[in-house]
């Protein structure tokens, strides 16, 4: 029997996908949460002084994207073969794009200088981003509502967590993108994941 | 067979990688390498108008770490299980944190902001990414050479790439780094990659 264990912060950020692939996977993982006064007694228990950090079987594996990969694969929410997970990572990889953008405007201390960053890159950034997000789902969806091959892989996963937070920003930036919509309405009515999401922790990033 | 065939300027930038996977697996494929001029024109051939972009028997694949990581799954490069594939990845993710702040600083500042952001960066950023590389290496190497499981990983080639850039402007960079320097040697030894670097032209990124 594996064990998992799983190191964060108390939020969902960069660990929730994790937890999302947990869940529509239906895995039991320790589900560690570091409150922010406790995690510097723990930071050089981390290979990078960083988190998350999965511990598999006594290894510890940084870099939340390349844990859930692994766990994704573990789980066979990554993608049928070569090809498949391929795909799916490239939907990954162009939601962490828009990511990254918005990030460092989150953490933006200039409240006018922040205003305006958030609304460019409402405007202009994000847009963008989404565009080719859909055109990802319409090439490799075949014809389905989720991102890849017609079945939930964490790519779905993925775009339901980080719209989340992309949301609690901006709650209209998909109103102009309805197979977008769709596909999130179609991550929640997955049965494990709506139990997941009715019972988690309420996090706004 | 399938064919393969890679789209992207003509330098090094998010390109290198895949061309350095496709070589050391004695792979044949298309270096195809669009000028700034030519560029424009090719822009909507791509599926998220980006490169580089890998062709697979006419099927275009965007995004460069998706290109890295399904080409080394192809060619017995990306770790021998789900684990390995993991640590790579970690290794490789960590390099990618280098590259995503050192790249644009290089790519596109000018003078003389751009020789102060070097500076900068050599002094607060560098060390903090090379001790990490290092870190991982003791934990996943096996005492080896290699950063995974005691052969050449794409993360070992990744690696190679986006410390070219740092030793170009510091050649001497890795002295402090004993293991990072051996690493480096051990890649520029394998034969179909020795043979590359000797070839390949000098570009500007």
């Amino acid at each position: 029997m594996s064990i998992y264990k799983l190191f964060y912060f108390n939020l969902r950020a960069r660990a929730e996908i994790s937890r999302l692939i947990f869940a529509a996977a239906g895995q039991k993982f320790q589900d560690v949460r570091y409150e922010r006064n406790e995690w510097l007694s723990h930071k050089n228990e981390m290979p990078l002084g960083q988190v998350p950090v999965l511990e598999f079987n006594g290894t510890k594996l940084p870099q939340s994207l390349s844990i859930a990969r692994f766990l994704a694969k573990q789980f066979q929410l990554a993608g049928r073969d070569n090809f498949e997970q391929a795909k799916v990572d490239a939907v990954i990889d162009t939601i962490n794009d828009a990511m990254m953008i918005f990030m460092p405007i989150r953490r933006q201390e200039d409240e006018m200088k922040k205003k305006e960053l958030m609304k460019k890159f409402f405007a202009d950034q994000l847009p963008k981003h989404l565009k080719n997000l859909e055109t990802l789902g319409k090439l490799y969806g075949d014809g389905g509502p989720f991102f890849v091959g017609n079945h939930l892989t964490w790519a779905d996963l993925y775009f339901y967590d980080i719209l989340e937070t992309l949301l609690y920003a901006n709650e209209n930036c998909l109103n102009n993108y309805a197979w977008l919509k769709q596909n999130r309405v179609e991550v929640e009515k997955q049965p494990k994941v709506a139990e997941y999401l009715k019972n988690r922790p309420k996090s706004t990033m | 067979m399938s064919t393969y065939r890679l789209y992207y300027f003509d330098g090094r930038g998010r390109g290198e990688v895949p061309r350095l996977i496709l070589t050391a697996a004695g792979q044949k494929f298309e270096d195809i390498r669009y000028s700034e001029g030519e560029w424009p024109s090719h822009k909507s051939e791509m599926p998220l108008g980006q490169m580089p972009v890998l062709e697979i028997d006419g099927f275009k694949l965007p995004q460069s770490m998706t290109v890295a990581r399904f080409l080394a799954r192809q060619f017995h490069l990306a770790g021998k299980d789900n684990l390995e594939q993991a640590k790579a990845e970690a290794v490789a993710d960590t390099a990618t944190d280098l590259l995503n702040k050192f790249g644009p600083i290089i790519w596109y500042e000018e003078e003389p902001q751009k020789k102060a952001s070097i500076e900068k960066f050599f002094a607060n950023e560098l060390p903090k990414h090379l001790r990490n590389l290092e870190t991982l290496a003791k934990a996943y190497s096996n005492g080896g050479s290699f950063f995974v499981g005691n052969q050449l990983t794409f993360a070992d080639l990744h690696v190679y790439d986006v410390l070219e850039n740092v030793l170009e402007i510091d050649n001497n960079i890795l002295d402090q780094y004993l293991w990072l320097k051996t690493n480096r040697q051990e890649v520029g030894k394998h034969p179909k990659i020795a043979a590359y670097l000797k070839n390949r032209p000098r570009t500007a990124f």
